[in-house]
């Protein structure tokens, strides 16, 4: 599964932080939607962002890919400081993110959706355009290959050619991901991605998620699903009315009584009926 | 000092016309939550239908043309939401569409004017005005008429939305138009007279505007626009008394700046004003929550 | 007769011209200029007063006046367009949603003209350049007569050049940054594009479209005064785009055709109707207007829809409808992906 091109693997992950915030608010007139988060995410591993409706999760992912700025705190990829960068640059070193309520681009088509994601294009200067349609023509071709082969993995080869706005919604999810991944990305936001998906597609999202680790990519997902979380991520952070309020693995996280005061009577324990 | 003063009275007549139009449109703006582009000609049809009455077929007394002329206004701009401008509202919810839509509603309504009345300038038959002094300040009878019609809507307006359940519920939609939906607001029938208030306001500020001018042309409220435009970006789009402070601001500015510079250019200072609040303050005097 | 239908083929072409600049920034790339017109002044000014010699003892008054020869004067006329471009999207395109956006722009359309209007000084004013050289006339010995098929070929040459370009543009990842900034900016920005870089972009290419589209003008015409440009002729121009099927270059010239020589010019050569001068040409522009909305509500995609681009376009061979075999894991979840939800 290492065609899913990405970057070459990182060989096994370390602790080290692929990023990291410190000390971030966001208010909202007035109402604080993210108040003191700050967290480390370890590199090439797979990282929930869990917590009760309004902890300010979402707010937090916006905040960490650029779509919004916050009021104060910091904000590193690696050992750089991207504090308020417009998501465009943050984009450019290499994190990249979904959206929760996916958000194709409607009228283009499948392929197109994915070849608008590689960085750096020749295709995207105007005098590459004029002067050197070579260049182009070849760089769209190469790209094009690997777009088909991203797509066959995702199961949308037989819609390349579909306008993306006609898809279902658990293709468009798939979509989504499968842009993001043609970006070949180092770090990777997913905002709910299993959100109101039927059973089986949560499983072969979960499958897809464990090879974008397995290629080295370091994965933030903010997820509900607790039994995903289990089943798939190696370290948890728990965010609770916009502040860190724990963070380790999900099984000492149980234990915690914070965590579990903090989701009032939200059944923890997955049980034996999984 | 005697022409400054000369040009805050003229400043304070040009803004009566300004809040009266930029009113008008910061009202439908806020509940349809689309720009018409083609107020401008709402305006000036505003303002024939007042000429109409008072200087081609009854003869009317012009303050008498100007309310039925602006009613009428009314009900043409409510016919126009319910033939054209609802159903493709309805059917597109990008905007872009839309903003054409108003934008070739102009030019249909420009021609269709131009076509009945020609491209000749009118006049409105009106007693010659004497001159009145206010302290520093000398006004015709018809401009302080222009004035207190002004003083009197902005009153009547800001009445409306305080104090009686239509104005709450209109408030409510202006805020967050689905909410408003399920809270059991009847929002088609408020959409109906928001756009008959938008309609006879700019009928009033049509005729006011042809008075205050002393001339009518079809074209007169289309050129007009921009300046409304300064007003509510001013004012901050989305606000009505926003609109009501930028119309004062931007309605002094450009007849005090007559007095010194040529005064051609002097509706183009509202434009300057445009850009600058533009770079210095997008949000305008008075951001409404939930607009950019 | 010669004269009426290569006046016809003159509009046509050049229309094709500004449809072209319009539908970068508009039909690909989402920018709802409504200050177009302005910029086609602002190309046809330019191109003219380059052309023109010093004002001195014309009895004009306008600036510069540098007697350049064609095309030298038509292809500055376009970057000084460009140039005009980049201020007011500099000034204008930063953070502003599309109404806003397309109030400001329709303000500096109606402030422009005024402006051109009364200040005599720069481009003569309500007069507007006139007695602008007629390029290549004296050179090729051509009357009046026989300019006007002559300068109708020379545009269809340009505009098929121009065409040649914008379908490179618009087919290559270029057009496609356009068109996905069009559909959803935000999500483009995520993947990494500089969206107000490409928006500027996307300004600067259509205005020099837009520039060229008017020096063409006002060299055909030997003139160019306010009049012409009046703010709703911007509408014009969409119309053209919209009718004609906004984001392809193909449509493009059918909406010139329709919109632009049928609809407009046509009707201009029918005779004056005693009594009510000008009355033609006002119910002629509502009736554009009337046509649009008309086509807006039936056929919003135009006569000649945007094409699909396929994966062949790409350059890359097919393997046909059904998933590679080398990937069995997944063919068994296939079903649930189609119809689902």
């Amino acid at each position: 599964m290492s065609e899913i091109g990405v970057l070459e693997p990182q060989g096994r992950p370390t602790r080290t932080a692929a990023f990291r915030c410190d000390a971030i608010t966001k208010a909202f007139q007035g109402v604080h939607a993210v108040n003191g988060a700050g967290f480390d995410v370890p590199e090439g591993q797979i990282t929930a962002l869990i917590g009760p409706n309004g902890a300010g999760k979402t707010t937090v992912v916006n905040i960490l890919s650029g779509a919004m700025t916050c009021d104060s705190g910091r904000e590193f990829i690696g050992e750089t400081e991207v504090t308020n960068w417009p998501s465009y640059r943050i984009a450019r070193l290499g994190l990249f993110r979904t959206f929760q309520l996916s958000r194709e681009l409607g009228g283009l088509t499948v392929l197109e959706n994915l070849l608008v994601a590689p960085a750096h294009q020749a295709g995207d200067s105007l005098v590459n355009v004029l002067f050197r349609p070579g260049v182009i023509r070849r760089e769209e071709r190469e790209e094009a290959e690997r777009a088909l082969s991203v797509l066959d993995i995702y199961g949308l080869y037989r819609h390349r050619d579909t306008r993306a706005r006609e898809l279902s919604g658990g293709q468009k999810k798939l979509l989504e991901i499968a842009r993001a991944v043609m970006a070949s990305p180092k770090i990777l936001l997913l905002d709910e991605p299993m959100a109101g998906v039927n059973p089986a597609l949560i499983e072969l999202i979960g499958g897809y998620i464990l090879d974008l680790k397995q290629s080295g990519v370091t994965v933030l997902m903010v997820e509900h699903n607790l039994n995903v979380v289990e089943q798939i991520c190696d370290y948890v952070i728990v965010l609770a009315e916009g502040r860190t309020l724990a963070t380790g693995r999900l099984s000492e996280l149980r234990e915690n009584t914070e965590v579990v005061k903090a989701y009032l009577g939200e059944v923890i324990d997955a049980g034996p009926a999984h | 000092m005697q022409l400054f003063w000369l040009s805050v009275g003229f400043g304070f007549v040009t803004a009566s016309v300004l809040a009266i139009a930029a009113v008008g449109l910061s009202l439908q703006f806020g509940i349809t939550n689309y720009v018409n582009f083609a107020y401008g000609d709402f305006m000036a049809l505003g303002g024939f239908f007042a000429y109409v009455l008072n200087n081609e077929v009854f003869h009317l007394d012009i303050w008498i043309a100007l309310v039925i002329g602006s009613l009428a206004m009314g009900l043409f701009a409510v016919l126009v939401n319910r033939l054209i401008l609802g159903p493709f509202a309805r059917r597109f919810s990008t905007s872009h569409y839309l903003l054409i839509v108003t934008f070739g509603l102009s030019l249909i309504m420009l021609n269709a004017a131009y076509s009945i009345w020609g491209a000749d300038v009118r006049f409105y038959r009106m007693p010659i005005a004497s001159a009145l002094t206010i302290g520093p300040l000398r006004f015709t009878r018809n401009q302080l008429i222009v004035i207190a019609i002004a003083v009197a809507l902005m009153l009547a307006v800001h009445t409306l939305l305080k104090a009686t359940r239509l104005g709450k519920s209109m408030r409510a939609m202006s805020d967050n138009t689905t909410l408003a939906m399920t809270s059991g607001i009847d929002t088609k029938r408020i959409t109906t007279i928001t756009w008959f208030l938008s309609g006879t306001l700019a009928g009033v500020a049509g005729t006011v505007l042809g008075i205050g001018e002393g001339n009518l042309t079809p074209a007169s409220g289309e050129l007009f626009l921009f300046v409304i435009f300064a007003a509510v970006i001013l004012g901050g789009i989305g606000s009505i008394y926003g609109a009501m402070g930028g119309a004062l601001l931007i309605g002094l500015a450009t007849e005090i700046s007559a007095a010194f510079i040529n005064p051609a250019y002097k509706l183009d200072i509202a434009f300057v004003i445009l850009i600058l609040t533009l770079l210095i303050r997008p949000s305008g005097l008075i951001a409404r929550p939930g607009t950019t | 007769m010669v004269y009426y239908v290569f006046t016809l083929v003159f509009f046509c072409f050049d229309y094709f011209i500004l449809a072209m600049g319009l539908n970068i920034q508009y039909g690909e790339t989402g920018i709802l200029n409504f200050a177009y017109i302005g910029f086609v002044a602002i190309g046809a000014y330019f191109t003219g007063v380059f052309s023109l010699h010093s004002s001195a003892g014309t009895g004009q008054h306008y600036i510069l006046g540098l007697g350049l020869p064609f095309p030298v004067n038509l292809l500055l006329g376009g970057v000084a367009t460009m140039a005009f471009a980049f201020v007011v999207a500099l000034i204008t395109l930063r953070r502003l949603r599309t109404d806003y956006l397309a109030i400001v722009l329709i303000s500096l359309s109606l402030v422009l003209y005024d402006f051109c209007n009364n200040f005599v000084s720069i481009f003569n004013g309500a007069d507007g350049l006139y007695n602008v050289p007629e390029p290549f006339a004296k050179a090729l010995g051509l009357t009046v007569n026989s300019f006007i098929p002559f300068f109708a070929c020379v545009t269809a040459v340009i505009s098929l050049l121009m065409w040649f370009v914008m379908s490179r543009i618009t087919r290559a990842p270029l057009g496609r940054t356009f068109r996905a900034i069009r559909d959803d900016d935000v999500v483009a920005a995520a993947l990494g594009k500089n969206v107000f870089g490409m928006r500027l972009k996307s300004m600067l290419i259509g205005s020099f479209y837009a520039g060229i589209g008017g020096g063409l003008l006002i060299q055909f015409g030997g003139s160019f005064n306010p009049t012409a440009w009046l703010p709703g002729e911007t509408f014009v121009v969409f119309a053209v785009l919209i009718v004609g099927g906004a984001g392809n270059n193909i449509g493009m010239f059918v909406g010139a055709l329709l919109v632009e020589t049928l609809l407009i010019h046509l009707p201009a050569f029918l005779p004056e109707i005693p009594g009510h001068p000008g009355l033609i040409e006002y119910f002629d522009n509502a009736v554009v207007g009337m046509v649009l909305m008309v086509m807006l509500w039936f056929r919003p995609q135009g006569v000649v829809p945007a094409r699909l681009r396929r994966t062949s376009s790409f350059g890359v061979i097919a393997r046909g409808d059904d998933a590679s075999p080398t990937v069995s894991a997944h063919i068994a979840v296939e079903s649930p992906l189609t119809g689902h939800e």
